[in-house]
């Protein structure tokens, strides 16, 4: 490897060592947008939202809303709960970015 | 030589990006030349710091060049300072921090045994530091003929140091964020 290249690669170890720590996330464009959708719609309704409301509001089907959905959720970045009055809708819940 | 024109043209062109970044989000206007000096997130910085850890001294002259280029060519009198000595003095913040964690035993390597490891971000955060606080100072003292006197003459140190220091984060923080692809493909990077 070229000496160039070498401080490049040394350049780039450090941003991956700066990424690790902060651990940045980075989100698919489907992931952006029911992240986007879930902010918008809680935001609007001041309440949890449902599946239903993400699939209603993004314009994506349902199966990918719910894929990025277990995705979000196995990063610790939202919460899905059963909601109380439909035992057939799952809550969304936003965790905290701490 | 190959390896000079390489480093000095890359060198060069970072700067150059990032000077052009800056200016922009600044949303600059001409009848306020004084606003540019001093500011409060200096991102050239960043190409000091990182074209001068990594590709070492020879990045001097790209860097001089890309500092010169914009407020001699692109806005003529863009500081509203000497345009000549200062930009050689921000340039050389790096080198003389480098050269002053050297004599205090913190040698520049790459491995992990390394007191001044420049794989791991923490020590180029100090060396950020240590290169704003002069760049800081002694841009500051040039400008203001050798003494810093005034409550103003110190908030301009201030800001100049919390510049340097905020927009190379920035820099840093984007970068990490733009290259995550590259890391999760190439997963051979490790830092140590």
């Amino acid at each position: 490897m070229s000496k160039f290249y070498r401080n490049i690669y040394d350049a780039l170890s450090m941003l991956y060592g700066l990424e690790q720590d902060l651990n940045l996330k980075h989100f698919t464009p489907n992931e952006l947008k029911v992240f986007h959708t879930i902010i918008t719609q809680s935001h609007e309704h001041d309440r949890s939202v449902n599946i239903t409301d993400i699939v209603e509001n993004s314009g994506m089907s349902r199966s990918t809303v719910y894929k990025t959905l277990k995705k979000l959720s196995g990063e610790g970045i939202i919460d899905l709960e059963q909601s109380p009055t439909d035992k057939r809708e799952s809550l969304v819940i936003l965790n905290s970015l701490s | 030589m190959k390896d000079f024109l390489t480093v000095t043209f890359s060198s060069f062109v970072l700067s150059v990006t990032l000077w052009i970044i800056w200016f922009f989000f600044l949303n600059f206007d001409a009848n306020s030349l004084s606003d540019l000096f001093p500011s409060l997130f200096y991102l050239p910085h960043a190409a000091r710091v990182l074209c001068i850890v990594y590709f070492g001294y020879k990045a001097i002259p790209g860097l001089y060049l890309a500092e010169l280029w914009g407020p001699l060519y692109v806005i003529p009198g863009a500081y509203g300072i000497e345009p000549l000595l200062t930009p050689l003095i921000s340039v050389l913040s790096v080198p003389l921090a480098l050269e002053t964690l050297a004599l205090l035993g913190f040698k520049l390597g790459r491995n992990i045994e390394s007191p001044l490891n420049k794989r791991n971000y923490k020590h180029i955060a100090l060396i950020t530091i240590i290169s704003a606080v002069f760049n800081s100072f002694l841009v500051n003292l040039y400008v203001e003929g050798s003494s810093i006197t005034t409550s103003q003459n110190l908030n301009d140190v201030l800001t100049f140091f919390m510049g340097d220091i905020i927009g190379t984060t920035l820099v840093f923080i984007v970068l990490a964020v733009i290259l995550k692809p590259l890391f999760v493909r190439n997963n051979k990077i490790n830092p140590s």
